[in-house]
């Protein structure tokens, strides 16, 4: 079911919550929640629902979501407002917790276990009938089964994103949160871990994804709540929302092993706007269209003959576009 | 279990037996040079002014701030907090991981001091002593793991606030001011060995009994601590 685009708003529409299609019950429910420490405001005026199925929480960096995910997950109280997960307060109440798998933004991990211990572990604390089965089978699915028995002190941080997520999932849990849970990935880490997300999704859980990468949210989720500056942006439709984002102009970082002649050969494109070479094998291009900017630059590269390593947008670029969706 | 693990495995736990065996190395400069006194009298001393004001503090202190400290301080405290179990629950885990700790170190270190001196001239009934000392030292531990772990979750520098504890109040204020006495681990724990050693089971009792409310206050104050911890 496609869901409303809707913009800002602190109030709920007739139908329900923001974020939420006209009769879809709410898994997740904030309501005038607000956080602030001190004089900083964190989050405020958040009121929106969100579903079974895979939610994006989109926003730039420091935008406000892994304060959203900690207030969901019970972490952290809100300073004003309700936080309800399947209807139930969720501070206080910690057998909510058997519904709820949490792939935090914390890098430490328990570095003298090894990623069965840790995921076992787990499944232990959650009760889970089968530990060993549960612990098994979630790295099973995460694709750590051959580096399971290894310290997690010695993992990578694709490996560790991984197995967090596993620990997540190990006990089955209704509510799935990972915040930033592709941060470090290798391209193939990525897929499969995309790949999972939209699989929990299908199955009916409520899976909410925290992520600042415009591109990468696209590949997992058609709901997002876009955060900035600790406020909801816009709630409902991915495409109808990234058709608004694509009106304005994006920066997109390029490195490669011939950075001049790759910039001269996209300049002359009319989708080019403007190029800024930096001197460390990088330039920053600007455009009007990412979509087929993206495209474009790995066919130039490959017509030229240029060995392309990396290319993503600029995040002050993504930020000031967040701020434009907020301002229309 | 785990915390138990990560004690035993680390440096926490080498580091609170490697302290618990000081008075062990006392003892072995005793025998060197007896400086005229027994055994019995040398290990008297030797529990009265090192063991209990100073390092049965510290060989608690070590794992009971950091129980909770180091996954407070490496961010890994939501993977216990998000689980389906009490708080009450998770507080007395920790709490007995930190006594599964210490106890057995103190003991170790008590017996290995008392059977260094034993080779001493004019030793008796260093059996009871033993005895005296042990029960004193787990009696010390129930109490300062409470206190220590209920810091842990109030006070952000842990171990160096415990520390000061030990030095400023334990160790120097609460030999001479009376009125700290009265608050002090030091006074209470010495109630007990010289009940213990004096064959006054009841004043041990008695001591016993208010360690143990304390510790029991201490760590429902942990759970409360606990219940509205905020993790960002």
């Amino acid at each position: 079911m496609t869901k409303p685009f809707t913009q800002a708003s602190s109030e709920p529409d007739s139908d329900g919550l923001p974020g939420l299609a006209p009769g879809e019950e709410a898994v997740i429910a904030l309501r005038g929640v607000a956080k602030w420490y001190g004089e900083v405001v964190a989050v405020s005026d958040l009121t929106f629902g969100i579903g079974a199925g895979v939610t994006a929480l989109l926003g730039p960096n420091g935008a406000g979501k892994s304060t959203i995910l900690n207030m969901v997950s019970g972490l952290i109280a809100p300073s004003s407002g309700t936080v309800r997960v399947l209807d139930r307060p969720v501070r206080r109440d910690t057998m909510i917790y058997r519904e709820i798998g949490l792939a935090g933004e914390q890098e430490q991990l328990y570095g003298s276990l090894t990623g069965r211990e840790f995921v076992r572990l787990n499944a232990i604390l959650q009760k889970t009938p089968d530990p060993d089965g549960a612990a098994e089978n979630a790295i099973a699915i995460v694709d750590m089964a051959s580096a399971a028995g290894r310290a997690l002190g010695g993992y990578s941080k694709g490996m560790r994103q991984r197995i967090k997520v596993a620990a997540a999932l190990v006990h089955d849990p209704r509510v799935l949160l990972l915040d930033e849970p592709l941060n470090g990935t290798d391209p193939v880490q990525r897929a499969s871990l995309i790949a999972l997300i939209r699989r929990l999704g299908n199955e009916g859980k409520s899976v909410v994804v925290s992520s600042h990468v415009l591109p990468e949210v696209e590949r997992f989720a058609r709901n997002v709540l876009v955060i900035v500056n600790g406020k909801l942006a816009a709630a409902g439709d991915f495409r109808t929302i990234r058709e608004r984002m694509d009106e304005r102009d994006h920066m997109v970082r390029v490195r490669c092993d011939d950075p001049r002649r790759l910039a001269a050969a996209l300049v002359a494109e009319p989708i080019t706007k403007s190029i800024r070479l930096s001197g460390d094998g990088r330039f920053v291009a600007e455009t009007n269209d990412v979509r087929r900017f993206s495209l474009l630059v790995p066919e130039v590269a490959k017509r030229e003959g240029i060995r392309l390593f990396e290319m993503q947008p600029v995040d002050e670029s993504l930020a000031s576009v967040f701020s434009y969706l907020v301002g229309k | 279990m785990l915390t138990v693990r990560q004690f035993s495995g680390g440096r926490t736990a080498r580091l609170a037996l490697a302290l618990s065996l000081i008075p062990a190395l006392f003892a072995v400069i005793y025998l060197v040079r007896p400086w005229g006194i027994t055994p019995n009298e040398f290990l008297v001393d030797l529990f009265r002014e090192l063991v209990v004001p100073t390092l049965l503090p510290i060989v608690v202190l070590l794992p009971a701030t950091a129980a909770f400290g180091n996954e407070l301080e490496d961010g890994t405290l939501p993977y216990l907090l998000m689980k389906p179990v009490t708080r009450l629950r998770l507080a007395f885990g920790k709490y007995a991981a930190v006594l599964l700790v210490t106890v057995p170190a103190l003991l170790v270190g008590v017996a290995a001091a008392t059977l260094v001196a034993s080779r001493g001239p004019d030793a008796e009934d260093l059996r009871r002593l033993f005895l005296a000392m042990a029960g004193a030292s787990a009696a010390g531990a129930v109490l300062l793991g409470a206190v220590f772990l209920l810091v842990s979750l109030v006070v952000p520098r842990a171990l160096l606030a415990g520390m000061i504890y030990i030095f400023a109040w334990e160790s120097l204020l609460g030999r001479f001011l009376p009125g700290v006495q009265a608050v002090s681990s030091r006074e209470y724990t010495l109630r007990v060995f010289n009940g213990l050693w004096d064959g006054d089971s009841a004043a041990a009792s008695n001591a016993v009994m208010t360690m143990v409310v304390v510790a029991v206050v201490c760590l429902l104050l942990a759970v409360w601590r606990l219940r509205g911890i905020q993790i960002n």
